[in-house]
Protein backbone atom coordinates (compact mmCIF):
# COMPACT_ATOMS: atom_id res chain seq x y z
CA UNK A 1 0.00 0.00 0.00
CA UNK A 2 1.68 3.20 -1.13
CA UNK A 3 2.64 5.64 1.61
CA UNK A 4 1.80 8.48 -0.77
CA UNK A 5 -1.88 7.69 -0.31
CA UNK A 6 -3.63 9.72 2.39
CA UNK A 7 -4.88 8.31 5.71
CA UNK A 8 -8.49 7.92 4.55
CA UNK A 9 -7.54 6.39 1.18
CA UNK A 10 -5.40 3.76 2.94
CA UNK A 11 -8.11 3.09 5.56
CA UNK A 12 -10.62 2.71 2.73
CA UNK A 13 -8.26 0.22 1.01
CA UNK A 14 -8.17 -1.91 4.23
CA UNK A 15 -11.99 -1.68 4.43
CA UNK A 16 -12.34 -2.74 0.76
CA UNK A 17 -9.92 -5.66 1.34
CA UNK A 18 -12.02 -6.87 4.30
CA UNK A 19 -15.23 -6.51 2.30
CA UNK A 20 -13.75 -8.49 -0.61
CA UNK A 21 -12.56 -11.22 1.80
CA UNK A 22 -15.96 -11.47 3.49
CA UNK A 23 -17.87 -11.48 0.20
CA UNK A 24 -15.60 -14.21 -1.14
CA UNK A 25 -16.55 -16.42 1.83
CA UNK A 26 -20.29 -15.73 1.54
CA UNK A 27 -21.15 -18.13 4.36
CA UNK A 28 -19.75 -15.73 7.01
CA UNK A 29 -21.89 -12.78 5.86
CA UNK A 30 -24.93 -15.01 5.33
CA UNK A 31 -24.62 -16.43 8.86
CA UNK A 32 -24.75 -12.89 10.38
CA UNK A 33 -27.98 -12.05 8.56
CA UNK A 34 -29.38 -15.50 9.33
CA UNK A 35 -28.65 -14.91 13.03
CA UNK A 36 -30.45 -11.53 12.87
CA UNK A 37 -33.45 -13.11 11.11
CA UNK A 38 -33.65 -15.96 13.65
CA UNK A 39 -33.44 -13.55 16.62
CA UNK A 40 -36.08 -11.33 15.02
CA UNK A 41 -38.42 -14.29 14.40
CA UNK A 42 -37.97 -15.52 17.97
CA UNK A 43 -38.64 -12.06 19.48
CA UNK A 44 -41.67 -11.32 17.31
CA UNK A 45 -43.11 -14.78 18.02
CA UNK A 46 -42.69 -14.29 21.80
CA UNK A 47 -43.81 -10.66 22.21
CA UNK A 48 -45.41 -9.87 18.83
CA UNK A 49 -48.92 -8.40 18.36
CA UNK A 50 -50.55 -11.48 19.88
CA UNK A 51 -48.07 -11.71 22.80
CA UNK A 52 -47.97 -8.23 24.35
CA UNK A 53 -50.06 -5.40 22.78
CA UNK A 54 -47.85 -2.81 20.96
CA UNK A 55 -49.04 0.09 23.17
CA UNK A 56 -47.78 -1.76 26.31
CA UNK A 57 -44.25 -2.41 25.09
CA UNK A 58 -42.79 0.80 23.63
CA UNK A 59 -39.85 0.68 26.11
CA UNK A 60 -39.41 -3.07 25.68
CA UNK A 61 -39.31 -2.76 21.86
CA UNK A 62 -36.32 -0.37 21.95
CA UNK A 63 -34.38 -2.76 24.22
CA UNK A 64 -35.23 -5.79 22.07
CA UNK A 65 -34.16 -3.97 18.89
CA UNK A 66 -30.73 -3.19 20.37
CA UNK A 67 -30.36 -6.74 21.71
CA UNK A 68 -30.96 -8.05 18.16
CA UNK A 69 -28.59 -5.47 16.59
CA UNK A 70 -25.86 -5.98 19.21
CA UNK A 71 -25.82 -9.78 19.15
CA UNK A 72 -26.12 -9.96 15.34
CA UNK A 73 -23.15 -7.61 15.00
CA UNK A 74 -21.26 -9.42 17.80
CA UNK A 75 -21.10 -12.57 15.66
CA UNK A 76 -18.87 -10.70 13.18
CA UNK A 77 -17.18 -7.91 15.16
CA UNK A 78 -14.42 -9.99 16.84
CA UNK A 79 -13.30 -11.29 13.44
CA UNK A 80 -11.81 -7.94 12.37
CA UNK A 81 -8.28 -8.73 13.59
CA UNK A 82 -8.74 -12.36 14.63
CA UNK A 83 -9.17 -13.34 10.94
CA UNK A 84 -5.76 -11.82 10.09
CA UNK A 85 -4.07 -13.97 12.75
CA UNK A 86 -5.97 -17.12 11.75
CA UNK A 87 -5.12 -16.78 8.06
CA UNK A 88 -1.54 -15.68 8.78
CA UNK A 89 -1.93 -12.34 6.97
CA UNK A 90 -1.32 -10.21 10.09
CA UNK A 91 2.42 -9.88 9.53
CA UNK A 92 1.95 -8.74 5.92
CA UNK A 93 -0.65 -6.17 6.94
CA UNK A 94 1.68 -4.83 9.66
CA UNK A 95 4.38 -4.30 7.04
CA UNK A 96 2.20 -2.31 4.61
CA UNK A 97 0.10 -0.13 6.92
CA UNK A 98 0.47 1.40 10.41
CA UNK A 99 -1.84 0.18 13.21
CA UNK A 100 -4.02 3.27 13.19
CA UNK A 101 -4.80 2.93 9.46
CA UNK A 102 -5.65 -0.78 9.85
CA UNK A 103 -7.87 0.00 12.86
CA UNK A 104 -9.67 2.79 10.95
CA UNK A 105 -10.23 0.55 7.90
CA UNK A 106 -11.51 -2.37 9.94
CA UNK A 107 -13.75 -0.13 12.08
CA UNK A 108 -15.18 1.35 8.88
CA UNK A 109 -15.92 -2.13 7.52
CA UNK A 110 -17.58 -3.15 10.81
CA UNK A 111 -19.62 0.09 10.76
CA UNK A 112 -20.85 -0.55 7.19
CA UNK A 113 -21.70 -4.13 8.14
CA UNK A 114 -23.63 -2.87 11.20
CA UNK A 115 -25.55 -0.41 8.97
CA UNK A 116 -26.41 -3.26 6.57
CA UNK A 117 -27.70 -5.37 9.50
CA UNK A 118 -29.71 -2.37 10.77
CA UNK A 119 -31.07 -1.58 7.28
CA UNK A 120 -32.61 -5.04 7.12
CA UNK A 121 -33.46 -5.62 10.79
CA UNK A 122 -35.13 -2.30 11.68
CA UNK A 123 -37.82 -2.31 8.93
CA UNK A 124 -38.48 -6.03 9.55
CA UNK A 125 -38.70 -5.37 13.30
CA UNK A 126 -41.09 -2.50 12.66
CA UNK A 127 -43.39 -4.63 10.49
CA UNK A 128 -43.33 -7.82 12.57
CA UNK A 129 -43.83 -6.11 15.95
CA UNK A 130 -46.01 -3.22 14.72
CA UNK A 131 -43.39 -0.84 16.12
CA UNK A 132 -44.14 2.77 15.21
CA UNK A 133 -41.32 5.34 15.08
CA UNK A 134 -42.47 8.97 15.23
CA UNK A 135 -39.00 10.49 14.64
CA UNK A 136 -37.33 8.56 11.81
CA UNK A 137 -34.49 11.10 11.52
CA UNK A 138 -33.92 10.72 15.28
CA UNK A 139 -33.76 6.93 14.99
CA UNK A 140 -31.29 7.25 12.08
CA UNK A 141 -29.05 9.50 14.22
CA UNK A 142 -29.17 6.98 17.10
CA UNK A 143 -28.32 4.07 14.79
CA UNK A 144 -25.42 5.99 13.20
CA UNK A 145 -23.96 7.07 16.56
CA UNK A 146 -24.63 3.73 18.28
CA UNK A 147 -23.28 1.81 15.30
CA UNK A 148 -20.04 3.81 15.15
CA UNK A 149 -19.44 3.43 18.91
CA UNK A 150 -20.09 -0.31 18.71
CA UNK A 151 -17.77 -0.65 15.69
CA UNK A 152 -14.81 1.34 17.02
CA UNK A 153 -14.83 -0.27 20.51
CA UNK A 154 -15.29 -3.78 19.10
CA UNK A 155 -12.58 -3.34 16.47
CA UNK A 156 -10.10 -2.07 19.06
CA UNK A 157 -10.89 -4.96 21.42
CA UNK A 158 -10.60 -7.40 18.51
CA UNK A 159 -7.01 -6.16 18.02
CA UNK A 160 -6.29 -6.80 21.72
CA UNK A 161 -7.70 -10.34 21.82
CA UNK A 162 -6.42 -11.36 18.36
CA UNK A 163 -3.31 -13.06 19.73
CA UNK A 164 -4.74 -14.32 23.03
CA UNK A 165 -6.10 -17.79 23.77
CA UNK A 166 -9.91 -18.46 23.65
CA UNK A 167 -10.38 -15.32 21.50
CA UNK A 168 -14.11 -15.48 20.80
CA UNK A 169 -15.18 -16.09 24.41
CA UNK A 170 -12.64 -13.52 25.61
CA UNK A 171 -14.03 -10.94 23.17
CA UNK A 172 -17.51 -11.22 24.70
CA UNK A 173 -16.05 -11.04 28.25
CA UNK A 174 -14.08 -7.84 27.53
CA UNK A 175 -16.57 -6.13 25.22
CA UNK A 176 -19.83 -6.38 27.15
CA UNK A 177 -18.90 -4.17 30.17
CA UNK A 178 -17.35 -1.55 27.85
CA UNK A 179 -20.39 -1.46 25.57
CA UNK A 180 -23.07 -1.14 28.27
CA UNK A 181 -22.48 2.66 28.65
CA UNK A 182 -23.11 2.88 24.88
CA UNK A 183 -26.16 0.61 24.77
CA UNK A 184 -28.00 2.33 27.68
CA UNK A 185 -28.17 5.81 26.04
CA UNK A 186 -28.79 4.17 22.65
CA UNK A 187 -31.86 2.40 24.07
CA UNK A 188 -32.99 5.59 25.88
CA UNK A 189 -32.67 7.60 22.63
CA UNK A 190 -34.50 4.90 20.64
CA UNK A 191 -37.40 5.11 23.12
CA UNK A 192 -37.44 8.89 22.58
CA UNK A 193 -37.41 8.39 18.77
CA UNK A 194 -40.37 6.03 18.93
CA UNK A 195 -42.32 8.42 21.17
CA UNK A 196 -41.47 11.69 19.38
CA UNK A 197 -38.34 13.79 19.05
CA UNK A 198 -34.85 12.64 20.11
CA UNK A 199 -33.40 15.28 22.41
CA UNK A 200 -31.47 15.85 25.63
CA UNK A 201 -28.91 13.87 27.58
CA UNK A 202 -28.95 10.34 26.04
CA UNK A 203 -28.00 11.47 22.51
CA UNK A 204 -25.29 13.80 23.86
CA UNK A 205 -23.91 10.94 25.97
CA UNK A 206 -23.87 8.73 22.89
CA UNK A 207 -21.96 11.36 20.90
CA UNK A 208 -19.51 11.95 23.79
CA UNK A 209 -18.91 8.19 24.19
CA UNK A 210 -18.18 7.88 20.45
CA UNK A 211 -15.74 10.80 20.61
CA UNK A 212 -13.90 9.44 23.67
CA UNK A 213 -13.73 5.88 22.30
CA UNK A 214 -12.52 7.06 18.87
CA UNK A 215 -9.75 9.25 20.37
CA UNK A 216 -8.61 6.50 22.78
CA UNK A 217 -8.62 3.87 20.01
CA UNK A 218 -6.67 6.23 17.70
CA UNK A 219 -4.00 6.84 20.36
CA UNK A 220 -3.69 3.17 21.38
CA UNK A 221 -4.07 1.53 17.94
CA UNK A 222 -0.32 1.19 17.35
CA UNK A 223 0.17 -0.52 20.74
CA UNK A 224 -2.80 -2.87 20.27
CA UNK A 225 -1.64 -4.03 16.82
CA UNK A 226 2.09 -4.15 17.63
CA UNK A 227 3.84 -7.47 16.97
CA UNK B 1 6.89 7.56 55.00
CA UNK B 2 7.19 5.14 57.93
CA UNK B 3 5.70 7.85 60.19
CA UNK B 4 2.58 8.05 58.00
CA UNK B 5 2.23 4.26 58.02
CA UNK B 6 2.46 4.22 61.85
CA UNK B 7 -0.08 7.05 61.99
CA UNK B 8 -2.56 5.26 59.71
CA UNK B 9 -3.59 2.57 62.24
CA UNK B 10 -4.67 4.96 65.07
CA UNK B 11 -6.16 7.33 62.48
CA UNK B 12 -8.28 4.53 60.97
CA UNK B 13 -9.32 3.43 64.48
CA UNK B 14 -10.36 7.00 65.34
CA UNK B 15 -12.35 7.29 62.09
CA UNK B 16 -14.22 4.02 62.77
CA UNK B 17 -14.98 5.08 66.36
CA UNK B 18 -16.10 8.56 65.26
CA UNK B 19 -18.28 7.08 62.50
CA UNK B 20 -20.33 5.24 65.13
CA UNK B 21 -20.24 7.81 67.96
CA UNK B 22 -19.98 11.40 66.73
CA UNK B 23 -22.47 12.45 64.00
CA UNK B 24 -26.21 12.04 64.54
CA UNK B 25 -27.95 9.62 62.12
CA UNK B 26 -29.07 11.57 59.04
CA UNK B 27 -32.76 12.47 58.64
CA UNK B 28 -34.77 10.53 56.04
CA UNK B 29 -32.88 7.26 56.63
CA UNK B 30 -34.04 4.26 58.67
CA UNK B 31 -32.31 3.85 62.06
CA UNK B 32 -28.54 4.07 61.95
CA UNK B 33 -28.33 3.07 58.27
CA UNK B 34 -26.94 6.47 57.18
CA UNK B 35 -23.64 5.67 58.98
CA UNK B 36 -22.77 3.34 56.12
CA UNK B 37 -21.78 6.45 54.13
CA UNK B 38 -18.49 6.51 56.14
CA UNK B 39 -17.51 3.09 54.73
CA UNK B 40 -19.47 2.63 51.52
CA UNK B 41 -18.52 5.89 49.77
CA UNK B 42 -14.78 5.66 50.72
CA UNK B 43 -14.74 2.10 49.32
CA UNK B 44 -16.33 3.35 46.07
CA UNK B 45 -13.86 6.28 45.92
CA UNK B 46 -10.88 3.99 46.59
CA UNK B 47 -11.99 1.56 43.86
CA UNK B 48 -12.24 4.39 41.30
CA UNK B 49 -8.87 5.77 42.48
CA UNK B 50 -7.26 2.32 42.13
CA UNK B 51 -8.45 2.04 38.53
CA UNK B 52 -7.11 5.53 37.76
CA UNK B 53 -3.76 4.56 39.33
CA UNK B 54 -3.77 1.41 37.18
CA UNK B 55 -4.32 3.55 34.06
CA UNK B 56 -1.54 5.96 35.08
CA UNK B 57 0.96 3.11 35.60
CA UNK B 58 -0.19 1.53 32.34
CA UNK B 59 0.64 4.79 30.54
CA UNK B 60 4.03 4.72 32.31
CA UNK B 61 4.61 1.14 31.04
CA UNK B 62 3.66 2.15 27.49
CA UNK B 63 6.17 5.02 27.63
CA UNK B 64 9.07 3.31 29.46
CA UNK B 65 8.40 -0.45 28.94
CA UNK B 66 9.64 -1.31 32.45
CA UNK B 67 8.07 -4.38 34.12
CA UNK B 68 7.76 -2.66 37.53
CA UNK B 69 5.09 -0.31 36.14
CA UNK B 70 3.07 -3.27 34.91
CA UNK B 71 3.36 -4.91 38.37
CA UNK B 72 1.85 -1.81 40.00
CA UNK B 73 -0.90 -1.51 37.37
CA UNK B 74 -2.01 -5.12 37.82
CA UNK B 75 -1.85 -4.83 41.62
CA UNK B 76 -3.92 -1.62 41.52
CA UNK B 77 -6.60 -3.39 39.46
CA UNK B 78 -6.72 -6.32 41.93
CA UNK B 79 -7.06 -3.91 44.88
CA UNK B 80 -9.62 -1.84 42.95
CA UNK B 81 -11.69 -4.98 42.47
CA UNK B 82 -11.46 -5.73 46.20
CA UNK B 83 -12.76 -2.25 47.07
CA UNK B 84 -15.42 -2.41 44.33
CA UNK B 85 -16.73 -5.71 45.76
CA UNK B 86 -16.76 -4.14 49.26
CA UNK B 87 -18.73 -1.22 47.76
CA UNK B 88 -21.28 -3.66 46.34
CA UNK B 89 -21.57 -5.59 49.63
CA UNK B 90 -21.96 -2.48 51.80
CA UNK B 91 -24.40 -1.00 49.26
CA UNK B 92 -26.47 -4.20 49.31
CA UNK B 93 -26.73 -4.07 53.11
CA UNK B 94 -27.96 -0.46 52.88
CA UNK B 95 -30.41 -1.42 50.09
CA UNK B 96 -31.88 -4.22 52.22
CA UNK B 97 -32.51 -1.83 55.11
CA UNK B 98 -33.79 1.11 53.04
CA UNK B 99 -35.47 -0.47 50.02
CA UNK B 100 -36.32 -3.96 51.32
CA UNK B 101 -34.11 -6.10 49.07
CA UNK B 102 -30.37 -6.63 48.63
CA UNK B 103 -30.40 -5.91 44.89
CA UNK B 104 -32.68 -3.44 43.08
CA UNK B 105 -30.93 -2.82 39.73
CA UNK B 106 -30.46 0.77 40.82
CA UNK B 107 -28.29 2.42 38.09
CA UNK B 108 -25.45 3.20 40.51
CA UNK B 109 -25.52 -0.31 42.03
CA UNK B 110 -25.46 -1.74 38.52
CA UNK B 111 -22.66 0.59 37.37
CA UNK B 112 -20.33 -0.76 40.09
CA UNK B 113 -21.28 -4.34 39.21
CA UNK B 114 -20.32 -3.57 35.60
CA UNK B 115 -17.11 -1.97 36.85
CA UNK B 116 -16.27 -5.28 38.55
CA UNK B 117 -16.93 -7.07 35.22
CA UNK B 118 -14.89 -4.46 33.32
CA UNK B 119 -11.76 -4.95 35.43
CA UNK B 120 -12.27 -8.71 35.90
CA UNK B 121 -12.07 -8.76 32.08
CA UNK B 122 -8.62 -7.10 32.42
CA UNK B 123 -7.46 -10.06 34.52
CA UNK B 124 -9.03 -12.57 32.09
CA UNK B 125 -7.31 -10.83 29.18
CA UNK B 126 -3.93 -10.99 30.92
CA UNK B 127 -4.44 -14.63 31.88
CA UNK B 128 -5.07 -15.52 28.21
CA UNK B 129 -1.64 -14.24 27.09
CA UNK B 130 1.42 -16.28 28.05
CA UNK B 131 4.27 -14.01 26.85
CA UNK B 132 5.04 -11.48 29.68
CA UNK B 133 5.94 -8.61 27.31
CA UNK B 134 2.79 -9.05 25.21
CA UNK B 135 0.69 -9.53 28.39
CA UNK B 136 1.94 -6.19 29.74
CA UNK B 137 1.32 -4.44 26.40
CA UNK B 138 -2.23 -5.76 25.96
CA UNK B 139 -3.04 -5.21 29.65
CA UNK B 140 -1.76 -1.62 29.51
CA UNK B 141 -3.70 -0.79 26.34
CA UNK B 142 -6.90 -2.25 27.83
CA UNK B 143 -6.43 -0.46 31.19
CA UNK B 144 -6.01 2.92 29.48
CA UNK B 145 -8.93 2.32 27.10
CA UNK B 146 -11.15 1.18 30.00
CA UNK B 147 -10.18 4.25 32.07
CA UNK B 148 -11.28 6.54 29.22
CA UNK B 149 -14.71 4.87 29.06
CA UNK B 150 -15.07 4.25 32.85
CA UNK B 151 -16.53 7.74 33.58
CA UNK B 152 -19.43 6.94 31.22
CA UNK B 153 -20.18 3.84 33.29
CA UNK B 154 -19.74 5.35 36.76
CA UNK B 155 -20.78 8.98 36.35
CA UNK B 156 -22.84 9.34 33.14
CA UNK B 157 -24.89 6.14 32.58
CA UNK B 158 -26.51 6.25 36.09
CA UNK B 159 -27.79 9.75 35.26
CA UNK B 160 -29.50 8.67 32.04
CA UNK B 161 -32.03 6.62 34.03
CA UNK B 162 -33.88 7.37 37.30
CA UNK B 163 -32.16 6.26 40.53
CA UNK B 164 -33.20 5.34 44.07
CA UNK B 165 -29.70 6.16 45.30
CA UNK B 166 -29.25 8.92 47.96
CA UNK B 167 -27.75 12.08 46.39
CA UNK B 168 -25.77 13.30 49.41
CA UNK B 169 -22.36 13.38 47.68
CA UNK B 170 -23.00 13.42 43.92
CA UNK B 171 -26.04 15.52 43.01
CA UNK B 172 -27.20 18.06 40.38
CA UNK B 173 -26.52 20.97 42.81
CA UNK B 174 -22.84 19.95 43.00
CA UNK B 175 -22.87 20.25 46.83
CA UNK B 176 -22.16 17.80 49.64
CA UNK B 177 -25.41 17.69 51.59
CA UNK B 178 -24.07 16.88 55.09
CA UNK B 179 -23.81 18.63 58.48
CA UNK B 180 -20.34 19.57 59.83
CA UNK B 181 -19.66 16.47 62.05
CA UNK B 182 -20.80 14.12 59.27
CA UNK B 183 -18.69 15.97 56.70
CA UNK B 184 -15.61 15.89 59.00
CA UNK B 185 -15.82 12.12 59.62
CA UNK B 186 -16.65 11.51 55.95
CA UNK B 187 -13.54 13.31 54.67
CA UNK B 188 -11.39 11.68 57.37
CA UNK B 189 -12.69 8.27 56.21
CA UNK B 190 -11.85 9.15 52.60
CA UNK B 191 -8.29 10.05 53.66
CA UNK B 192 -7.92 6.88 55.78
CA UNK B 193 -9.12 4.56 52.99
CA UNK B 194 -6.87 6.34 50.48
CA UNK B 195 -3.87 5.89 52.81
CA UNK B 196 -4.76 2.23 53.35
CA UNK B 197 -4.98 1.68 49.58
CA UNK B 198 -1.54 3.16 48.89
CA UNK B 199 -0.01 1.10 51.72
CA UNK B 200 -1.57 -2.11 50.37
CA UNK B 201 -0.47 -1.14 46.85
CA UNK B 202 3.13 -0.75 47.96
CA UNK B 203 3.22 -4.13 49.76
CA UNK B 204 1.44 -6.01 46.96
CA UNK B 205 3.57 -4.43 44.22
CA UNK B 206 6.73 -5.40 46.11
CA UNK B 207 5.43 -8.99 46.40
CA UNK B 208 4.60 -9.04 42.66
CA UNK B 209 8.10 -7.82 41.82
CA UNK B 210 9.71 -10.45 44.08
CA UNK B 211 7.52 -13.15 42.51
CA UNK B 212 8.59 -12.06 39.02
CA UNK B 213 12.28 -12.00 39.99
CA UNK B 214 12.02 -15.43 41.63
CA UNK B 215 10.34 -16.86 38.51
CA UNK B 216 13.09 -15.37 36.34
CA UNK B 217 15.91 -16.79 38.52
CA UNK B 218 14.13 -20.17 38.55
CA UNK B 219 14.05 -20.16 34.74
CA UNK B 220 17.74 -19.20 34.64
CA UNK B 221 18.67 -22.11 36.97
CA UNK B 222 16.55 -24.55 34.94
CA UNK B 223 18.18 -23.34 31.69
Amino acid sequence: MSRRLGFFARAWAVCAKDAAQELRRRVAIASIFFFAATALALVSYAVGPFGIPPESRSRLDASLLWVILFFSAATSLPRAFVREEETGTGLGLRKVAPGVVVLAGKALFNFLLFLAIAALSVPAFSVLLEWRVRSKAGLLAVILLGGWGLSIVSTFLSALVARAGQRNVLFLVVSFPLLVPLLLPAIASTIQASEGAVEGTPLRVLAAYDGAATCAAYLLAAVAWED
Amino acid sequence: MKFFKLLLLPFMGAVVAAAFLWPEPAKGFLGESSRIVFFHVPCAWTAALAFIVAAAYSVAWLLKREARFDDVAETAVRLGLLFAVLTLLSGSLFAKIMWGSYWNWDPRESSYLLLVFLYSAYLFLRAAVSDPERRARIGSAYAVFAAVLMPFLVFVAPRVTASLHPQTVINPQGKILMDTPTKTVFFAALAAFTGLFFWMLEIESRLARLGRERARSGQREAG
